[in-house]
């Protein structure tokens, strides 16, 4: 087992300064990093300078596919391979299979969603490093914690655990892969 | 309300209605009239009845949505909530400006002018003899009759007065008192509130709408008359807040997340909206029975199959009413950026106008000299229309203006005001 470095955690004694601290470690411009607690912070995103979600573009492109393939299928089969007189109606119109285009729609959309959250959320993870330390595993209860990845670009084991340090911090450590 | 410019402001935009409401008023009283000698002598009162409808959808979209917030104890409209309360004042003027349209057919001694019905002896279109002879309204007459029609309106009128007194009471005792009691009381009567006032509109709707055209037959029609209702309150009172907030008391409580939980509710009602209305015409059009589909039929063509001029509007309706909201609201920057939301409630409050004018105007004139004995009514914009909407528009804001010289901008003791000042997305 390699004793290469994943990140540094630093542990903040409350919500504010966990938030503030945030708000620092955005400032200075690191990347790869997160803030953990056992519940959700209003604003956290923000202070972390994150974008939006990119979710809903995969609820669209499901949405727009199941749009898609509802009114090809039904214009497929009733007005190109089989066409079939059913109550006088025309073999393809915008109306009578609208409720098959728009479930087919929701479904989709739905597929797009779980599926895009699933990508976006990097799931499933069945392991990561930060669990080999014993402290994290107290976020769950009451630790509030930042870290910071080894993989970015101004990470220094030296000067990032004295950054950590400057803001507020404690309970440093390193964290191997 | 503590700020004297405020106040001065108030005062003298509801003045303002006022004059201009009571001008544009006679200017439609005078259309009204004028038209009875025209040989589509429904057409003034059909004006006054968009109008009326156009500033009660809002109004009751308004104590829809006020009691449910009470009902589902939701927090974080509570700043919001008493600008609708404002709006809730509208009731006895309406009411007021509603008595016209049954009393003048009334004096002037032809009942049926603008509901058919009303008068047994109106001839049919088409030369099928008088209402009165028509089965299917023979069967409908228990319903609809004159004496069963005031009754209800007066029922309904007291629903829709009576819930908006009280909730309005309370809210602003709560004001001066911080009475919590006040709160629990609001939310006990809507419970109860929402069932009196969704039976009460959806029988309106039928009554004062749907009725225009007795012969039809619908499931939905109270449905509609909700969603479009709701669409309009929630585009009129997200333009109402933005004004207040960009220029005068709101300036700095009414925040994004607000602004962004309002155009959530837009969306999700656009949907509603376009399912409902959907609906009704997907029903109508896989049964295909004549006594429903005629109303879709005078809709699109002129019986021949030559497409008349609702044609397009109904089209506008599927893609301006429904798909260019929807795409618009469905992008976030559309639902916090002010400007892009206010154009939306705007587009939104324009085409329920012309929702409005597509359901009431639309039917059958008698004509001899037309083929069939009759020639539909046509879509047009008449100035009487448009000093309809004003006249009733004017009264409408300046009652509001005179309900926010009564109380204070925010319900400051409320107990979830701090919640609302707070909320965030």
């Amino acid at each position: 087992m390699s004793e290469e470095i994943y990140g540094i955690v630093a542990s903040f004694k409350d919500t504010p300064s966990l938030y503030h601290a945030a708000e620092k470690v955005r400032d200075a411009g690191f990347n790869h990093w997160d803030t953990y607690s056992s519940f959700p912070i209003h604003g956290m995103p923000e202070a972390q300078g994150q974008k939006r979600s990119k979710v809903p573009i995969f609820t669209f492109a499901g949405g727009v596919t199941g749009l898609t393939l509802g009114t090809t299928m039904v214009w497929y089969m009733n007005a190109f391979d089989y066409p079939l007189i059913v109550g006088g109606y025309p073999f393809f119109s915008p109306v009578f299979p609208f409720p098959i285009m728009y479930e087919l729609t929701i479904l989709l959309a739905a597929f797009g969603t779980l599926g895009g959250m699933f990508i976006m959320n990097l799931l499933p993870q069945h392991y990561n490093p930060l669990f080999n330390c014993a402290k994290f595993l107290e976020v769950s209860d009451d630790r509030l914690m930042i870290a910071i990845e080894a993989k970015d670009g101004q990470f220094d084991p030296v000067a990032t655990k004295q950054f950590l340090e400057s803001i507020g911090g404690f309970d440093i450590e390193e964290v191997t892969a | 309300m503590s700020d004297q410019k405020d106040i001065q402001k108030i005062n003298s935009t509801g003045f303002f209605a006022l004059v201009i409401g009571l001008v544009a008023l006679a200017i439609s009283l005078y259309g009204i009239f004028s038209g009875l000698e025209t040989e589509d002598p429904a057409r003034g009162f059909l004006s006054w009845l968009v109008g009326l409808s156009f500033w009660l959808s809002i109004a009751l979209g308004l104590l829809f949505i006020t009691q449910i917030w009470y009902v589902f104890h939701a927090r974080w409209p509570t700043i919001i909530r008493r600008q609708c309360e404002h709006f809730l004042s509208v009731f006895p003027w309406l009411f007021l400006l509603f008595i016209p349209l049954f009393i003048i057919p009334q004096i002037i001694g032809e009942p049926g002018i603008l509901w058919k019905w009303l008068d047994g002896a109106n001839a049919l279109p088409g030369g099928h003899g008088t209402v009165q002879d028509d089965p299917l309204y023979q069967w409908k007459s228990v319903y609809l009759n004159s004496n069963a029609f005031i009754v209800r309106a007066a029922i309904y009128f007291s629903v829709f007065i009576g819930l908006s007194y009280f909730l309005r009471k309370w809210s602003f005792d709560t004001d001066i008192t911080g009475n919590v009691e006040n709160t629990h009381k609001a939310r006990r009567l809507s419970s109860v509130g929402l069932f009196l006032l969704a039976t009460a509109s959806t029988l309106a709707g039928i009554d004062w709408f749907k009725s225009l055209d007795y012969h039809w037959f619908s499931t939905m029609y109270g449905v509609w008359f909700f969603a479009a209702s709701m669409r309009a309150a929630l585009s009129a009172i997200l333009i109402f807040c933005i004004i207040v907030s960009v220029k005068g008391y709101m300036k700095g409580t009414f925040k994004q997340a607000h602004r962004y939980d309002l155009g959530c509710m837009m969306l999700a009602f656009t949907i509603f909206w376009a399912y409902i209305s959907f609906s009704q015409y997907f029903l109508i059009y896989n049964a295909n029975i004549p006594e429903e589909t005629y109303w879709y039929n005078i809709r699109e063509h002129d019986g021949y199959g030559v497409k008349n001029s609702w044609w397009v509007i109904s089209l506008l309706l599927i893609f301006a009413h429904f798909i260019a909201p929807f795409l618009m609201l469905l992008w976030y920057k559309t639902k916090i950026v002010v400007n892009r939301l206010v154009f939306v409630a705007i587009w939104i409050l324009v085409f329920h106008l012309v929702d409005l004018y597509w359901n009431l105007i639309p039917g059958k004139v008698i004509d001899a000299t037309a083929s069939h004995g009759y020639y539909i009514r046509q879509f047009s914009v008449e100035v009487f229309d448009i000093t309809a909407i004003i006249g009733i528009g004017g009264i409408c804001i300046w009652s509001v203006c005179r309900s926010m010289l009564k109380a204070e901008p925010i319900p400051i003791k409320d107990p979830n005001i701090l919640t609302s000042l707070n909320h965030s997305e």
